[in-house]
């Protein structure tokens, strides 16, 4: 058997369930959103749908608010992983409990993270009953909104949970396949610790790090259930908006939810290529 | 590195033990509302103490036991899926070089940077049309998409360090193709599909939104149930159902951890995108 | 863990197996026959009833009780399908219709009414005609335009009644002393009260029909918007119900920033004492919510001076069925003396009735009269001494919008 039909055949099953599924439903999704489904006598394509998500401000602050949601996740979660690999290279009390936790961590579902961050932080969650205990504040109301907040404290917060650790397990298997030679090497040159990780450790670590944190952006760009859980009822995170908006009894909004779907995907492939590329551009330089 | 001021590991055990608490804490309230009744602010414990939760979630009717045999019984086919199919195309992927590689790779992993939601509604028409929604069937194959790319992924890495001359080997001594995979391919890999498919499983397991559209409601994995719980106020029953929902997970975990740390690369996959 | 392994696997594989149906899809076929040819029929066969799940009594009395009934005296398997919102039903069977999916669609009765009932009209994808079939439909009085009527909209036989429902406020008696008893003293109230009070956000369904007491308010009462939509009189009531709910607005809980999503969210909210008081369509859910210790035991309920709005709300089947004569048996049991005094116990779920107690059997008649209503319950004929009829749905989709537009950005 050559070679080539070897790798043909090997890559078919994959990539037929690839291109049926998901270019198929991304498909399907664009036919829909230009009004376009022959089936059933809707042949002449049109714009309304995006005419309209574009044209309502509603949209617009929804994609506000969930980029300021996964950016911010995004880079928390990074930064505090990195910190977080850093600390458990070394040995201390505690390395095997976070080792652990952090793996554990893995295998809690989101859902369940957005839950445990309602009840601990909502204004009658845990906090503001210690707050409340201790005198600080004298009825719910008074203590600060962090969940169903403007500013999607609650949403972060879980992500960041949630994130850091996955992050973390995949920077610390690459930082282990590295040792630290190349950093002794480097201080031994005369670099002081900030210098060994910034040029040394940071670049060679870094496909790994791109790589996680771009799942993390895609995954809290599309997430539904944390946001439906924790987030304002106005303006509502995308993909809340698109499932409202698919489930409304009004058939005429089903194109408007495919269109907003196509515009996920696109915003999201968009922003991380751009992501990507400027985060090599100013990690190699 | 044995110089490390007393600070630095002064620092580095408080960042520890931060680090700790805030990874046990959002699971706290969870465990305690099961087991809690009328629990009011500004309480900071309940007053009242009950098993009735888990009298109730454990019970036949709410339907909690079904609905963990149904999502155990969806994300072990959809991991056994994604291994049947994602192993292949690591192979493909991690052994050799050919035209086109990194478009299908991109194909592959393109699932991971598109948000599910954007492909769901697609996949939904088209799944009505096939008489596939509202069934466990169409939500194992819906799984699969998410699936999928972090199997590819982690079997690439693992083909990249395979030497198939071993292989070869075998068959010139006279092996048969299933012997030359069963005793020499399948071991050499193993540890890979044992943490591609953990990932895999993780993930089908955490699904919601995939499951919510083309189960249409009809299909009850846990998060669903979980979902209506936490949203229709009885955190009692939100408690107790959350905590059976994370129990499989640390299970399968303590079974697989070994493979999921130290320098076998399956994880360090991720760094190949 | 082995066993629910292979529990699992078997059941992945069968729902794979293929589902065999009887043959009760054809309407007119199941409409022609006697009772008794209909139960037959339905013995042996399954009925999937999608309905709001968010409740977990009503979802014990549904699985338990009426499944119950339905295995032992029918041999019909009962598959309740819990929904965060109906109209998520709705949109199943009009995306079947879409897809051309008319006789094996995948709901056989819907828990159903207002809106919904409209829009499953409008669509053509009801099945009707069947109601003088069910025995049990000489307790249901017809007459009655509450119950011959689902928010305006003439029943005319494509939906059975099951229960009566009058909203009603809550609050806490151990902590607010003097709750506003109209919608005049609420809005005084809320300004005396900051951050006290909210409503969730329309579509929610409880929170349009606060939002409909704010307009029946604006409008003086109700007598002026019932029958068919006028824009010119929407639009005059609309503009001062926006003025007041907007005034309201940054007394409100979170400033009025951001609004509860549902109704179970306000209920936390109350629960938790984040706002003092809470509101219901369902005056039993008070009862039920400090039964089940989500509630203190000091809370208690009343309806407004100004009287509150009260509804009928019925099952379904939808024109896709499958397995009709099955959910005309459930429809049947469901109207039966027995489940309906089941349904209004106070332990169970304490609904109103939706037939005519009277004409129930003396033993029925007496276990109605010996009901007792929990103290943290309004009794419905306390309610009933102020009750306001709701509106056709046109008004209340223009309500809601306007809401969405004015009020809620």
């Amino acid at each position: 058997m050559s070679d080539r039909l070897k790798i043909f055949l090997l890559l078919a099953p994959a990539l037929t369930a690839i291109i049926v599924l998901f270019m198929g439903g991304l498909g399907i999704g664009l036919a829909r959103s230009l009004n376009y489904m022959p089936v059933i006598g809707l042949v002449d394509p049109n714009f309304d749908a995006y005419w309209t998500v574009f044209t309502s401000q509603e949209f617009y602050l929804s994609f506000l608010l969930t980029f300021h949601i996964s950016f911010t996740s995004t880079v928390l979660s990074s930064v505090l992983a990195i910190g977080a690999a850093l600390l458990l290279r070394r040995q201390f009390i505690g390395r095997a409990i976070i080792n652990f936790l952090f793996q554990l961590n893995l295998t809690v579902p989101h859902l369940v993270g957005a839950i445990g961050i309602l009840y601990l932080f909502s204004q009658s969650g845990s906090f503001a009953r210690l707050a409340a205990e201790w005198g600080m504040i004298s009825r719910p109301g008074d203590f600060p909104a962090l969940v169903f907040d403007p500013y999607a404290i609650g949403i972060i917060l879980q992500y960041v949970w949630k994130e850091v650790p996955f992050i973390g397990v995949i920077l610390l298997a690459n930082m282990q396949a590295l040792g630290e030679d190349y950093e002794s090497v480097a201080r031994s040159l005369g670099a002081n610790r900030w210098q060994a990780f910034r040029h040394v450790l940071l670049p060679l670590i870094f496909p790994g790090l791109l790589s996680a944190s771009v799942m993390v952006f895609a995954f809290t760009f599309g997430a539904y259930e944390i946001p439906a859980i924790l987030g304002p009822n106005y303006p509502a995170a995308l993909p809340v908006l698109a499932y409202r908006k698919y489930t409304d009894v009004d058939l005429e909004a089903r194109p408007e939810a495919m269109a907003m779907a196509i515009i996920i995907a696109l915003l999201s492939a968009l922003m991380i290529f751009f992501y990507v590329r400027i985060s090599r551009r100013n990690i190699r330089s | 590195m044995h110089n490390d001021s007393p600070w630095l590991r002064a620092f580095r055990g408080l960042a520890g033990a931060v680090l700790i608490v805030w990874l046990v804490l959002p699971l706290v309230p969870l465990a305690i509302w099961s087991f809690a009744r009328g629990w009011f602010f500004p309480d900071i414990l309940p007053k009242q103490w009950t098993l009735s939760a888990w009298e109730y979630a454990l019970s036949e009717r709410a339907g909690v036991i079904d609905s963990l045999g149904l999502t155990i019984g969806i994300s072990l086919a959809a991991t056994a899926l994604s291994i049947l199919v994602g192993v292949p195309a690591g192979r493909a992927l991690g052994l050799y070089k050919f035209r086109g590689k990194e478009l299908v790779e991109l194909l592959i992993l393109a699932p991971t940077i598109v948000p599910g939601i954007a492909v769901a509604l697609g996949i939904h028409s088209v799944f009505i049309t096939l008489g596939l929604n509202n069934t466990v069937g169409g939500v194992v194959l819906v799984h699969l998409v998410p699936t999928l790319p972090y199997m590819v992924l982690v079997m690439s890495g693992i083909f990249a360090n395979y030497d198939p001359a071993f292989e070869s080997q075998a068959r010139s001594l006279g092996a048969s193709w299933l012997k030359t995979f069963w005793y020499v391919t399948f071991p050499a890999i193993l540890p890979g599909i044992i943490v591609g498919g953990l990932f895999a499983f993780l993930v089908s397991w955490s699904q919601y939104i995939l499951t919510l559209l083309i189960g249409g409601g009809r299909v009850v994995t846990l998060p669903l149930l979980l979902f209506n719980f936490a949203t229709s106020g009885r955190n009692d029953i939100t408690g107790a159902i959350g905590i059976v929902y994370i129990l499989p997970g640390i299970i399968i975990l303590i079974l697989t951890a070994r493979h999921l740390s130290g320098r076998n690369g399956a994880v360090g996959g991720f760094g190949r995108i | 863990m082995k066993k629910v392994m292979k529990w699992a696997l078997l059941s992945v594989a069968l729902s794979y197996a293929p589902i065999a149906y009887a043959d009760t899809a054809d309407g007119d076929a199941v409409n022609a026959m006697g009772w008794d040819e209909i139960v037959e029929m339905a013995r042996g066969s399954e009925v999937n009833w999608f309905l709001w799940g968010g409740a977990d009594n009503i979802n014990q009395y549904v699985s338990d009780y009426i499944g119950g009934i339905l295995k032992d005296q029918y041999d019909i398997t009962l598959n309740r399908v819990g929904v965060s919102d109906t109209v998520e039903v709705v949109n199943i069977v009009l995306g079947e219709r879409e897809a051309g999916v008319n006789d094996n669609g995948s709901v056989d009765m819907i828990w159903i009414n207002g809106e919904n009932f409209r829009t499953m009209m409008q669509g053509d994808m009801v099945y009707c005609g069947y109601t003088d079939i069910l025995p049990n439909n000489e307790l249901v009085n017809w007459d009655n335009p509450a119950i011959a009527n689902d928010f305006g909209v003439p029943v005319e036989g494509c939906e059975v009644p099951w229960s009566r429902a009058q909203f009603a406020f809550a609050y806490d008696s151990a902590r607010t002393e003097n709750p506003p008893k109209s919608i005049g003293e609420l809005i005084d109230w809320v300004k005396e009260n900051p951050g006290q009070f909210t409503y969730p956000a329309p579509p929610d369904f409880n929170g349009a029909v606060f939002v409909r007491h704010v307009f029946y308010y604006a409008a003086g009462g109700a007598d002026q918007l019932l029958g068919p939509f006028d824009q010119a009189k929407f639009d005059e009531v609309a503009a001062k119900t926006w003025k007041i709910l907007n005034d309201m607005e940054p007394y409100l809980w979170r400033e009025g920033q951001t609004y509860p999503t549902s109704i179970n969210a306000m209920q936390q909210l109350f629960a938790n004492q984040e706002v003092a008081l809470y509101f219901n369509y369902e005056p039993s859910q008070f009862g039920i919510a400090v039964q089940d210790g989500t509630f203190p035991e000091s809370v208690r309920s009343y309806g407004l001076t100004d009287g509150t709005i009260g509804n009928t709300n019925y099952t379904l089947i939808p024109y896709n069925s499958p397995n009709k004569a099955a959910a005309l048996v459930l429809q049947n049991v469901l109207l039966s003396g027995e489940a309906q005094y089941e349904k209004a116990r106070p332990d169970v779920w304490g609904t109103s009735p939706a037939i005519e107690v009277d004409r129930t059997s003396p033993e029925i008649q007496a276990e109605f009269a010996s009901i007792v209503q929990p103290e943290s319950v309004v009794s419905s004929e306390e309610l009933g001494k102020a009750a306001l009829p709701e509106l056709q749905a046109s008004w209340i989709s223009a309500i809601e919008q306007g809401w969405l537009e004015n009020v809620g950005r």
